[in-house]
Formats: structure tokens, sequence, C-alpha cells
């Protein structure tokens, strides 16, 4: 094979569908809106996993919070016959990731997980990944974000501090992810078992509209509802292909 | 040696540097297919994560009672989850327990014992020594006791249960004191009137949410914040989605839409306080159509006959085909379940609203079965007394206090002088002697106190709960400290033993610790026999608990259950009274109390200030929600800064354009407006101040509904603070839905609506 | 060259290197001024962001990007047109050009400096700015050959490569000029300079075939350049963004807002240089019509830009087109239309064209206008993209201001310093369009020129 066609063939393996069903994981989230109570216990679950920085009321006004999963609310109809309704937004692991291949330093990259995964040690802040994004779910270290002691002390050991300049977002939990391959290769299996790793935000839905697990394995929850008649993608017209999957919200209306 | 001049020497140079870097790079392309461009920075495969020890507990941010897991590292709280195994939170966890990490690591928590140095509320406290405050305090008690004036001590608290409450009992009794309250802004005291009167007992039963198929929910924001709120959204979240057969629908009654109204199928807004109304007018119908064919139909059909639809469509502004397919639809889908509480109970007529709203579930005879009301069992633990004190007797606490009848007032973790309206509170504390606070924070009530003796917080404290409502069965939970304490506080039991000690009390209250004390308490429901743990050692048994954090009984109460007919006769639900003319002030004020900051005391969380309301999407502030038509007319726009004046006082706040409230109703969150409570906690304003006096008549119950106000324009304007952007979709389909039109009227045939079992 | 009537070969040479050894107070003052205020206004400013972060900028979620990036696309696109314009010029043999394409080129050498240090100002971390070029490392980390901030980055770094070149090159028989009418360091300097320039037929021979070669080569380097910068944007999927007329609309607007520069900075040249001979109303009527030109184009892609949004039918594209026209910075974009496509319909008269004062007040407008098409590129498309909920609104602060108006003032330092070091003037280019000399002058001892 001459050197070029391999080069062609690693492009071309890579762009082939399904590349990712090569490798151990896949990893996904379904989110029922029929569930989903706009609670925000997943937001602020997340926030105290990863380290999410406390940005004062000041910073927040001018726009730069920094909330890996949020609750999006829109309104529909006017008063009397008027509705909210409630989306949690978080970064979608595409497996098309706009925002990876903008990047110029691939601190943002595709983990053979099916991870959208980002290196904080690497990126360099040119902040374009979080225009690449349709979902806007990457939020900008805008400061070096600071704890009033002894707050401090609650931050999680497993999950670094970001400093001021580089880009954040949802992680999936990988630390979360870690942890559990980590107990199953010490006991001696080849896999997690589902429901084994539970990211922070679907550990405490109080109404279990989020469930993650591995899509590769057909027998997981995750996988079961995926094959939902309720199911689709935000903004699937942009063919992100997304690892985030909504069940659509049931609306019995009475008249 | 070929001929090689220095410009051929400089092209091959050239050349071969080029042909070096693309060799390099092409091999370099060959060797890294594009998914490990960056081999260095995936993490090694040796990275590991760390060891985490957890510890079950019970939750104390409401009086839920969840139980906990937290998540601990060289000794350091990293975590709070649910307790999988707890049957209240089964392993989820709310927004605000979640934020119980930020009571402990506060950084405006108390750090050790306070007196107070200059004038009471000058703020200027001196540190003292545990040794120099408990003495302080002890002496009079004991001198107070000695001279039989024991009913001179106030003992006021925020709601406790468990053997903490027993603890004060015991205290105050030794003491002599009959003065033992507890004070909580949002305890349901109508509900438990309402229960008493109904059901002849004063207690919560349990509601089967996960079952129920219809749900009828009169103001009660079950989601947000309304008794249980984890376990009624697992309730929910099951009701919906988990189960084969059915989807369980939800409607909300309530003027301005709550997060529970949110998730309702069905959102219906009838005229403030007429809640209860409406319940009589479904109850009406479900009679008058024949639908109940109990014993007691006649006295029924006699005590509703002034609820005609009609009637009632006209009282409560709610259209009279909603209230028939309605009254049809609850009848008709078994089980179906009716609640009622936050605005629509706290009216002048609160308590009947809430008969009202019982008597539906009677007449749908859901009462005892799955997806309906049950009754819960006697609590396992110490059977305390129910000592809310409603805002009537508060008052009388503080007239009490302004007769000179109180010596001391030790208040624990309440903040009356925050969330008690127009009551005279803090004039009435100036009349008392000797002020005493066990508070972890400082607060508006604590910095009037003369002696601060802070307290743990409940992650580093024993305790236990036995949650109130229970599930349906017999549950404990032992609380346990998870950290080792961070200041030089103590908790709340230790430090009401160690005053019982120093005051003379010690014969009856020997324990040297909360720890003994609770111990002792739990070796009698060891000891009450019929368990199947007594096969094991108590400490074994007691081991158990600790590790799990709970235990549970499979004990249930016999539904049975026969109505008083004089309960019949007199239903009856008076039109709501309002203070303020409707013409001076146009407006009703819906006060409510906040999804994320409560009723206040979560205000000092910055986790809680920077989550976003639900409805709003506001942060760190206040604000005040007005229909868009009436925003409209009266040109008010987003951020425009308008002075709410009531007949009791004025507040200014600015103004969010709320899609989903009555016109003539205006709603404002009760949490914000706090001036002592810590960096995080000291902005906007609080609505309470406002609140007209009016109780409800039979329990005297702060009716905060009741407050007619009117708006004026300042002409300046905020940026409120938010993370919502267009509140609208724009046909973007973003939150898609299914179902809609195609299930029509009470007879839907709930089965063609796609539903998604989650194994579990 | 109809006013250089009098004009000799040694006119030039004194002109000239006079301009560059003769220093008045008025240029210290100038200098002085310079200096000062880019460290006032853009050093202190940006030393301050450094330390407290991106947030010293009005940047927001999802506003992440603002005026530091409209900044680079401004002064990339005044880059073009100078090195560009030149070869252009160059490669159709335009006389007019010699007087001026000098300056030209030294405009798109500093623009594409100044637009390197915005890419500075714009990271979050410019201290690891290298991380995005690819060099071998122990590490085996490299950057992302897809993301089109780095063609930009290539195209860009290989852009001053050829324009640094281009201007050197063609300065070589200048630089021997002044080197044989200095004495002291700049006589040594300029020999360095120089690189032994003698004026053989042999090297004016090479020199033009070497120039000419680059000429050719930099055109589309030149269209590349702006084409790729465009491709930051135009790849990516935001609404208004995500347009394949994008690469042609940046070209023709960085060409467009370089010829107004270009007017701008002859202008200033002329007034204060006393070049009033070498540059005359033919430049300034030749680049009006040029700058009528660009604008019609401009304005004809500005109106395919609305009309595909509209066409579009998508709701994101009309929000973000709306938005544009009549959002919060709407006042902005009509002032865009003013000075971009309407002001510039001035240039089909010819008095306007050669009339100095007006020419600049114009060329000075459009660059005020593309500056704001810039900005607008990027503040309104961001704050309106797919999900309304997480719309917003940005504001720039003040820190963001004063390191624009800095940029202006680091860009005419640079400028100061270049007009002491290179003639500024292309005096053999001049001389080729001059009638030989009738009466023999002092003969200088360089070469025969053409
Ligand atoms: N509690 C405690 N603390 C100590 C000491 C102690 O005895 N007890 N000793 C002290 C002393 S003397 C020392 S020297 C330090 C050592 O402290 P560290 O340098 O932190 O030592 P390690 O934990 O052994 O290794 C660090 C990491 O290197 C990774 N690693 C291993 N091989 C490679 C490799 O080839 N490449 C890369 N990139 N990474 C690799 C490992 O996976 C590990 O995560 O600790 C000091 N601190
Ligand atoms: S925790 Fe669950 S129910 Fe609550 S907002 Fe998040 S996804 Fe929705
Ligand atoms: S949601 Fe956004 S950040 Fe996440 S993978 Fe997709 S494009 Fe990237
Ligand atoms: S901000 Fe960081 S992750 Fe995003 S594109 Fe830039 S370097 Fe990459
Ligand atoms: S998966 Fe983890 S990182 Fe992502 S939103 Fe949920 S809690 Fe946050
Ligand atoms: S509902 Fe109450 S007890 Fe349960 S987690 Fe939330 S705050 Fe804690």
């Amino acid at each position: 094979m001459s050197i070029l066609d391999r080069i062609a063939d690693g492009w071309r393996k890579y762009r082939k569908p399904g590349y990712y069903d090569e490798f151990d994981y896949h990893w996904g989230m379904t989110v029922d809106l029929d569930r989903c109570t706009g609670c925000e216990a997943c937001v602020t679950a997340c926030q105290s996993e990863n380290n999410l920085p406390i940005v004062g009321e000041k910073a927040f006004a001018e726009g730069r919070e920094v909330k890996w999963i949020r609750i999006e609310r829109y309104w529909e109809g006017e008063f009397p016959d008027v509705k909210l309704r409630f989306i949690p937004m978080l970064c979608q692991h595409c497996d098309s990731a706009p925002c990876e291949t903008v990047c110029p330093v691939s601190a943002t990259y595709h983990n053979q997980d099916g991870l959208n995964t980002q290196v904080y040690n690497r990126c360099i802040g040119t902040r374009s990944c979080a225009v690449y994004c349709p979902y806007e779910v990457r939020y900008f270290n805008f400061y070096d974000h600071h704890w009033d002691s002894p707050l401090d002390q609650q931050l999680n050991p497993d999950v670094t501090v970001r400093e001021k300049g580089v880009m954040e977002k949802c992680t999936f939990c990988i630390q979360r992810i870690r942890q559990a391959k980590d107990v199953a290769k010490d006991d001696g299996r080849r896999r997690v078992r589902d429901g084994e790793v539970q990211p922070a935000c679907v550990q405490t839905c109080p109404t279990q509209a989020l469930v993650f697990g591995d899509r590769k394995d057909p027998e997981s929850q995750v996988s079961k509802l995926m094959n939902n008649p309720r199911t689709y993608r935000v903004l699937d017209e942009l063919n992100t292909d997304s690892s985030v999957v909504y069940l659509k919200k049931v609306e019995d209306d009475h008249a | 040696m070929p001929n090689i001049d220095r410009r051929d020497f400089i092209k091959l140079v050239g050349a071969g540097s080029v042909g070096v870097g693309a060799g390099f790079m092409l091999r370099e392309t060959i060797k890294h297919p594009t998914e490990q461009l960056i081999p260095h920075v995936i993490a090694p495969e040796d990275f590991s994560t760390g060891i985490a020890t957890w510890y079950n507990t019970v939750c104390s941010m409401c009086a839920a009672g969840c139980g906990i897991s937290v998540r601990t590292r060289e000794g350091r709280a990293k975590k709070i989850e649910g307790n999988p195994s707890h049957p209240v939170s089964q392993g989820r966890l709310c927004a605000l327990g979640q934020a119980g990490l930020q009571v402990l690591y506060n950084p405006d928590r108390l750090t050790g014992p306070l007196m107070q140095t200059g004038q009471r509320g000058s703020g200027s406290f001196a540190q003292v020594t545990w040794q120099e405050g408990l003495d302080k305090v002890a002496d009079r008690l004991e001198l107070l006791t000695a001279e039989n004036q024991g009913n001179r001590i106030g003992l006021l608290s925020q709601g406790v249960r468990g053997h903490l409450a027993q603890l004060f009992e015991l205290f105050a009794d030794q003491l002599g004191s009959e003065r033992l309250l507890h004070y909580d802004f949002d305890h349901p005291h109508t509900l438990y009137a309402a229960n008493h009167r109904f059901f002849g007992e004063a207690r919560l039963p349990y509601y089967d949410l996960k079952n129920t198929r219809y749900l009828l929910s009169f103001g009660a924001d079950y989601l947000g914040n309304w008794i249980s709120p984890v376990h009624h959204s697992l309730g929910f979240g099951h009701s919906r989605q988990g189960r084969s057969d059915v989807r369980g629908r939800f409607v909300q009654i309530e003027p301005r839409m709550s997060m529970s109204g949110a998730a309702a199928d069905e959102w219906i807004s009838a005229k403030p306080g007429t809640e209860g109304i409406l319940a009589l007018g479904l109850a009406h119908r479900i009679v008058s159509e024949g639908h109940y064919s109990g014993v007691d139909r006649d006295d029924w059909t006699t005590a509703l006959s002034g609820y005609t639809t009609d009637q009632v469509a006209e009282q409560t502004g709610v259209g009279a085909d909603t209230i028939r397919r309605i009254a049809d639809t609850f009848v008709h889908t078994e089980p179906s379940l009716a609640i009622g509480g936050g605005s629509a109970a706290n009216h002048s007529n609160g308590v009947d609203t809430l008969v009202a709203v019982n008597a539906l579930n009677y007449l749908v005879a859901n009462i005892g079965k799955p997806g309906g009301l049950v009754f819960n069992p006697e609590p396992a633990g110490p059977a305390s007394q129910d000592r809310q004190a409603s805002y009537r007797t508060m008052l009388e606490l503080a007239e009490d206090a302004k007769q000179g009848n109180i010596e001391i007032l030790i208040l624990n973790g309440t903040n009356p002088v925050f969330s008690l309206p127009s009551a005279g509170f803090e004039e009435a504390l100036a009349e008392i002697p000797l002020i005493v606070s066990l508070s972890s924070f400082m607060d508006e009530t604590t910095a009037l106190a003369d002696i601060i003796l802070p307290s743990h917080t409940y992650l580093e404290s024993w305790g236990d709960d036995f949650p109130e409502p229970g599930v349906g069965f017999s549950i404990g939970s032992v609380s346990q400290p998870v950290v080792s304490p961070l200041y030089n506080t103590r908790a709340t039991g230790d430090i009401v033993l160690q005053l019982a000690k120093q005051a003379g009390l010690s014969d009856a209250i020997p324990w040297s610790s909360m720890k003994d004390f609770i111990k002792d308490g739990w070796r009698l429901i060891y000891d009450r026999g019929g368990l199947d743990t007594q096969k094991e050692s108590f400490e074994s048994f007691w081991r158990s608990i600790l590790k799990a954090g709970v235990w549970g009984e499979k004990t249930h109460r016999d539904p049975a259950f026969t109505l008083d007919k004089r309960v019949i006769n007199s239903i009856a639900v008076p039109p709501p009274e309002f203070s303020g003319s409707s013409d001076a002030y146009p407006f009703i004020l819906h006060p409510y109390v906040s999804t994320t900051l409560h009723d206040g005391h979560a205000a000092n969380l910055p986790w809680m200030q920077e989550l976003p309301d639900p409805m709003t999407s506001v942060v760190y502030g206040s604000w005040v929600e007005i229909n868009p038509a009436t925003a409209g007319q009266m040109n008010l726009k987003e951020g425009d800064l308008v002075d709410i004046e009531s007949p009791h006082g004025q507040i200014r706040a600015p103004v969010y354009v709320y899609p989903a409230i009555m016109p003539g109703v205006i709603a404002m969150p009760i949490g914000q407006g706090h001036v002592t409570y810590g960096r995080y906690a000291n902005r906007g304003v609080n609505p309470i101040e406002i609140l007209s006096p009016r109780v409800d008549q039979r329990t005297g119950a702060l009716a905060s509904s009741a407050t007619r106000v009117k708006i004026k324009a300042t002409g300046r304007r905020i940026e409120l603070v938010k993370t919502g952007g267009n509140s609208r979709e724009l046909g973007r389909e973003i939150v898609q839905t299914t179902g809609g039109k195609a299930s029509q009227g009470h007879s839907a045939k709930l089965n063609s609506i796609p539903i998604t079992v989650v194994p579990t | 060259m109809p006013e250089a009537k009098e004009l000799q070969y040694a006119d030039i040479h004194r002109d000239v290197v006079r301009s560059i050894v003769e220093t008045g107070p008025k240029y210290y003052i100038t200098l002085g001024t310079a200096i000062f205020v880019t460290l006032l206004c853009f050093f202190f400013p940006w030393f301050y962001q450094l330390y407290y972060g991106i947030g010293a900028a009005g940047l927001n979620h999802p506003q992440v990007w603002g005026t530091y990036l409209a900044s680079f696309i401004f002064w990339i696109g005044l880059s073009h047109s100078g090195t560009l314009l030149s070869c252009v010029l160059h490669l159709t043999n335009s006389s007019w050009r010699k007087a001026m394409y000098r300056s030209a080129e030294a405009m798109t050498l500093f623009s594409l400096v100044v637009a390197f240090t915005f890419v500075m100002v714009h990271l979050g971390r410019p201290w690891f700015i290298h991380w995005s070029l690819p060099y071998p490392n122990q590490m085996e980390m490299w950057p992302n050959f897809r993301s089109p901030l780095l063609f930009d980055v290539m195209a860009i770094t290989t852009y001053l490569t050829g324009s640094a070149i281009f201007i050197y090159m063609g300065s070589i028989p200048d630089f021997a000029a002044v080197r044989d009418r200095t004495i002291g360091w700049r006589n040594t300097m300029y020999t360095l300079l120089s690189l032994g320039w003698r004026g053989t037929d042999r090297e004016w021979h090479r020199l033009h075939w070497a120039y000419t070669f680059l000429a050719v080569l930099i055109i589309p380097l030149a269209v590349s350049v702006h084409s790729i910068v465009s491709w930051d944007f135009a790849l990516s999927i935001v609404p208004a963004l995500h347009q394949t007329i994008f690469a042609p609309y940046f070209v023709v607007g960085a060409i467009y807002s370089g010829t107004a520069g270009i007017v701008t900075v002859m202008f200033i040249l002329r007034k204060y240089m006393d070049f009033g001979q070498y540059i005359t109303k033919v430049h300034f009527d030749n680049l009006g019509k040029l700058l009528l030109v660009l604008s019609l184009i401009w304005t004809y892609i500005n109106m395919v830009e609305l009309f595909t949004g509209w066409y579009s039918g998508a709701s994101t594209e009309h929000e973000a087109l709306q938005y544009k026209l009549f959002g919060y910075y709407a006042p902005l974009y009509w002032e865009m239309i003013l000075f971009c496509a309407v002001a510039p319909l001035l240039c089909i008269s010819k008095r306007f064209r050669t009339s100095f004062v007006p020419m600049l007040i114009l060329s000075i407008a459009v660059n005020i206008g593309m500056y704001t098409e810039r900005f607008l590129i990027v503040g309104t498309s961001l704050s309106r993209q797919y999900l309304p909920d997480a719309w917003g609104l940005y504001v720039p602060s003040l820190v963001e201001l004063s390191i624009i108006l800095g940029s202006f003032a680091l860009f005419s330092t640079f400028f100061l310093i270049f007009v002491k070091i290179f003639p500024s003037v292309s005096m053999y280019e001049v001389k080729e369009t001059m009638s030989t000399p009738k009466t023999e002058p002092e003969a200088p001892p360089e070469g025969n020129p053409a």
C-alpha cells in the first residue's frame, strides 16, 4: 500500500460512521422531558461535583456564569392558556462535534469512549469552540475564580480547578467514569456494569429524567430508552450526531 | 569531492530541510491516526481517583427529612448525595440538599461563643469562652427554676423532630416552662388543622403520587418546596413515565404558575382564595351526577347544595365546562388524588379550603388505597407534641414579652425578626432581659441576642429524624457527624444537656452527650420488640443503622376510616377576606416561598443564590411578577423599579413580566431581603415586611396571601440578573412535544400516549 | 507626473534622504506622543487584562468573541491593498503606483503586526500561542490541522513573510542610494541593508525578475489570507456567519478598507512629509475610482448576504438578520451603510476625487464603516444563535476601546520609525517615470535606472 493510500485510508476510517463502535464504550445520556420538572437539582449537583466557580452577582450580571448543565425555559401561549417548558442543556458530546474541528491546538477532542473531552492544560483560550458549539454549553473562565475560605474545602480533589483563560464544559463526569473503570478492573471485570457510572446530575435527578449509560450495550437502560418512539435530538438538523438524546414531553392537552 | 559552490550549498541545504520536514510530517501523519493526535493529554492508564469515605446521615435543609450520603476525603465533606436506601429520598436530592455543604463551609459561620458588648442591635460582640457563656445562661436558668419562675423562660426553636425535640421538651419541663415553641414561616398549620377536622388527627398522611393517575393540586407546589419535594418528584417521575400502562395526569390550580404548575398537564387559575370553593364545586358535581354512592350521600347533597357548578364558576372565575370536565375526570380516573397547600391554604379560609380538598379524596374513596391518601402509622420515635407556633401564638409570645413575663428567651435556629410580619417582634425582644441564641449564623434575630452559643451544623452533629409525613410505614433515620467540627461550636443537643447539667437538672437529664441520649432513645425502639433486628445485639443493630442511615419497618396502618357526619354538615368555604380595599389597593399580593432560598434560610448559600429561579431564571435578587397585559396597561417593562405598597408598608422591587399570573395578582418570592445574614444573603427585599397580620380564623396561621397592594412606578430601572435570554422558542422546536390533541377528554385513552418504562 | 516638471534626479535624492536624516522636533514630539499613547492605551490595559483575565473586556456568554477579533480582521483588511495593490500595479505597469507603493507596503507589514498583537490580546492564554505552531516536540503534540484558526496562522505567517521580503527587496537600490549619501552609523546600517548593491545591470535584472516573481506570488497569497480569515467565521454553523459568500466578501472588504487606508496615509505623507510633488492629484483620482468600484462590489455582496439570509427561510437566519438591521446595534449597521455604500458614491465626481481634504474625510469614513462591519459580523451574530434562551448582549468595555485606540498609536509608532529608516518613496522607481535629464547633474555613482 502506498503512503498516500495509507493516509487516505486513515482518514476514511476516521470519517466512517460507526467509527467509535470499535472502541469499548460509547457513553450517552437520555433526558426525559416528560419527567423533568425544571427543579435544577442537576445544576447544583454538577456545580458541586465539578468544582464550578461561584462567580458572584457582578460577574453573573455580566454573563460570565459557569453552569455545565443549565435549564432553558420556553414559554408557549398567552395567559390563561400558557405553558412553560423546561429543557436541561448540557454538552451533547456530539460525535461530529463542531467544537472539535475548530480548536487549533486540539484541546478539545473526541476520546475513544465517544466523549467530547476538554483538556484544560492544552487550551489557549481562543474561545472558538464556544462559538462553534450550537448548544452554547461551553463556558469560558473570564477570571481566576475564588472560593471564600473555607468554601474551598468542599472542592472535589478528583477534579481540577480551572484557571482564567481556559474553556470548560460538561465532561460527562469523566472522573466518575474512570473510577468505575478502576473498580471494574479491581473486580476483575472487563466492563463497567450498566448504572455503575452515574454522573452527578443523573445521580441526583429526583424525577429520574436523566439516564446515563453505554450506548454500545444493547441491554443498557440508555440504549433501551434511545429506541423509544419519543426520542429526538435537539438541533438534529445540524447533524452534530449528539450523544444526548431527548424524549419528547407529552402534552396531554385537555381540549 | 564534487565541486560545490556557495550557491549550490545553499540550495542543497534548503532542499534538504524541506525534504526532512516534509518526510517527518508525513511519517507523523501515518503514525498517528487522528484520534490519537495528542497522546500526552490522555490521562495515563495508572491515573487513579481517590478513595472516598461515605457517611449516611439526614438532610436538615428542609422539613422533608431526606436521607443523604456524604462523600468525604481526608476528613472534608465533598459531596452530598441521596441515600439510596432511604425511602424518602431514594438516592435523589434537591438542589438545596446538595447545597448543605455550604452550610458547613460557609465563610460567614459563627466560630465561637459571643457576648453582646454594646447596645442590642449594635452588632458589637466580644468572643467569650464556652464556660463563660454557659455559666451566664445556666445561672439565670437555675435561679428562675429555684424560684419556681420557670415559666418565665422561653424556648423558641426552629421545627425539630426526633430526640432533639424530645430533649427540648424534657428541658422545658424540668425548667418548669410551658413556653416551648417551634417557629417556621412555612409550616403548614392549616393542613394539620384541616386533617384534624376531617380525619380526626393533626398529622400528615402519605400522598401516594407515585401510583396516582390523576392529581388535582390546589396551590400545593409539591415539586418545589411543599412538604417533601424530592419524594414527590420521585412519585411524579414514576407516575408520568414509570408504568407501562398509564401516564399520570396532573392538574394545578393556583393564581400564579409554580414549578408544579409548569409540570402539570393543565394549569388553572382560580381567583385567589376561592380554591376551596372550587373543590366544593367539584364535589357537588361528583355527588349530583350520582358518582358518589356512600351511605352519607344525602348529607353530602345537602351540604354541597350551595356549590352548584354555575355558582362556583361565578365565584372562582373558572369556566363551568372546566369544572364539569375536571370533576368527571377526577371521579372516573382511578386512583385519583387531591392535595392542597401553598397559597390556597394561606388565606383567611385556609382550613376550610383544605377540608374541602380532603372531601374530594373522600368522595372518590381513595383513602388508604395505592395512588390515594395513605395514613401513616405512629412514628417509631419519641412522640412529641406539635409545638409549631402559629402567627397568633407568636403574637401572644410577643405580647407576653412586652408584659415583662419573659426573663430569658433561648432561640434555636429560628429567625422570627425576619419572618414575622408587623408583629412588633423586635420591640418585644427589647423587653426580654436575656436573649440567648444557639444559631450557627448571625441572622436578624441572633443579632439581637445577648449571648450567642453557636451550634454545629447538621453535618457535624448527632441527631435523628422521623420524617413527617412518613412514607406510609415506620421509618427513622440517624444522623451522624461526617466531619470533625470546623470551629469552636457545639451541637445544639450538647449545649442543652450542658445547660441542664449546670442548672442542676442532671437528675432528670443525666446524659452527657447527645449521642448517648439518642442511642438510649434508639434502645427503646430496639426494645419495643417485634423487630426483625432484635435477633442481633443492640450494638450491632445500632451500627447497622449508622451504616445504612435509616431503619424501616413494613408496618401499615389500617386504612379504615369513618367520617363524622358533623364534618359533612359543616362543610363550607367562606369567601376569602383581604386586607386593604380593592379600590385603594387594586392588586392581591401572592408571596411565595422561593424555590431556591426557601423561606430565606438558604439565602446565605452562594450556590442557591446563583441557582436561577426555576420559573424566571433570576438570580441574586428580588423581583415582582406582573401579568403581561397588566404590565402593558401600566407601561411597565422588565427591570422597572416599582414601589409595592400595602396598608402595612412599602417595598421596592424590579418588575418581571410573568406570562402565567392572573391579572389583578402580583407575586413575589420570599427569601431575600436579609441584612445581617452574611455576605451572600444581604440583598433584595423581604415581602414579609408588607404582609397584613390577617390570619386564618381557625388556626391563627398567617394568611400570607391575603394582602392587597398597589404598585407605583418609580421611573427608575435596573437590569435583572438572570440567565434567560429570549423566553420564546420561535418555532425552533427545541422542546419537542408529543401527544397533545390526540388524547382528549376524561375518557382519554391514556394508553395511546407513548409511555416509557425505565427498567429499575 | 505633471507637477514634477522641474524635478531632477538629484532633487529626489535630496528630498528623500533629507526626510531620513533631518529630524525636526515635530517628528520627535509626534513619535513621543505615539509611544506614550501606545503604552498608556494599548499595553497598560492589556497587561491589566492579562492579570485580571479576559473578563476585563466586555465579553461574556454567548458573546465570547468581540472587538479584539473585529480589530484583528480590520487590521488584516487594512494590510491588503498595501502589498497587494502594489503587486497588481507593478504587474500592470501603472506608473502612478511608484510614488506611493513603499508606504503602502509598509502599511501592510505593520497592519499585520498589529493584527497579530490583537490575536495575542484576544487569547485567554497568549503565553501558550506557540502551541498553535507545528514544531516537533517531545510530547508529540501537534496543532489541529482541521482548524480554520490554524489555516489562519499559516496564511498570515506566510503573508507576513512574503510582504516583508517584498518590501525589503524593493528597497535595496534605495538603501544603496541612501548609503552613498550618509556617513557614520547610518552609512554602516545602510551598507548592511543594501547587501552590497552596486547597481550593475545584472543586479537590476535579477531584482526585476525576483520582484515580479514575488508580486505574482503575493497576489493569490493576499487573496487567500482574507478568505482564510473569513473561514474562521464561515466554517462555523452560527447563523449569519455560516455564509459561502464570506471569502469574497472579506477579500473585497479588505481591499476596500486597505485602499481607503492608503488614501489616508498618502494624505498624511503629502501634508507632513513634503511629498507634494510625488503624491499628486493623479494618485487621488485613481484611488478614488478604485474606491468607487470597490464600494459598489462591497455593497452588492452585502445585499446578497442579506438576501441569502432572508431566502433561507430559517428562523435562525431571519432572527440574526432582523437583529442586525433593527436590533440593539442597528444604528451601527446604518452608519456602516452610510459610510461604505452611500458616501463613496461621491467618487463619481472627478472634482471630488481630486480634492485632498474631502478624499481624506471619505477615506476615514470608509474605514470607520469597515471597522463597524467587522464588529457587526462578530458582535451581532453571536448574540442571536440557535437557542433563544441563551441569547445575550455584548457591550465593549473601556479596556477594549482603549486597546483599539492604542492599536492606532502602535501602528503610528511603527510607521514613524519606518519613515526614518526606509526611504518612504521609492526613489529609483520615481526616477523611472521621469524623462531623462537634459543636463548632466552631479552624477550619482549608481547604475542606470531602467
Ligand atoms: N505522602 C508522601 N508524600 C511524598 C513522599 C512520601 O514519601 N509520602 N515523598 C516525597 C518525595 S521524596 C518525592 S520524590 C515526591 C514524588 O512525587 P510525584 O512526583 O508526584 O511521584 P509519583 O506519585 O511517584 O509519580 C507522579 C506521576 O507520574 C506518573 N508517571 C509514571 N511514569 C510516567 C511517565 O513515564 N511519564 C509521565 N508523564 N508520567 C509518569 C505516575 O503515574 C504518577 O501519576 O513525593 C513527595 N511526597
Ligand atoms: S434534576 Fe432532573 S427534573 Fe430536575 S431539572 Fe434536572 S433533569 Fe429536570
Ligand atoms: S454540544 Fe457543543 S461542546 Fe458539546 S460536543 Fe457538541 S459542539 Fe462540542
Ligand atoms: S478555547 Fe481552548 S478548547 Fe476552545 S478552541 Fe480555543 S484552545 Fe481550543
Ligand atoms: S454529566 Fe457531569 S459534568 Fe456533565 S452536566 Fe452532568 S454532572 Fe455536570
Ligand atoms: S427535600 Fe428537603 S430534606 Fe430533602 S434534600 Fe431537599 S432540602 Fe433536603
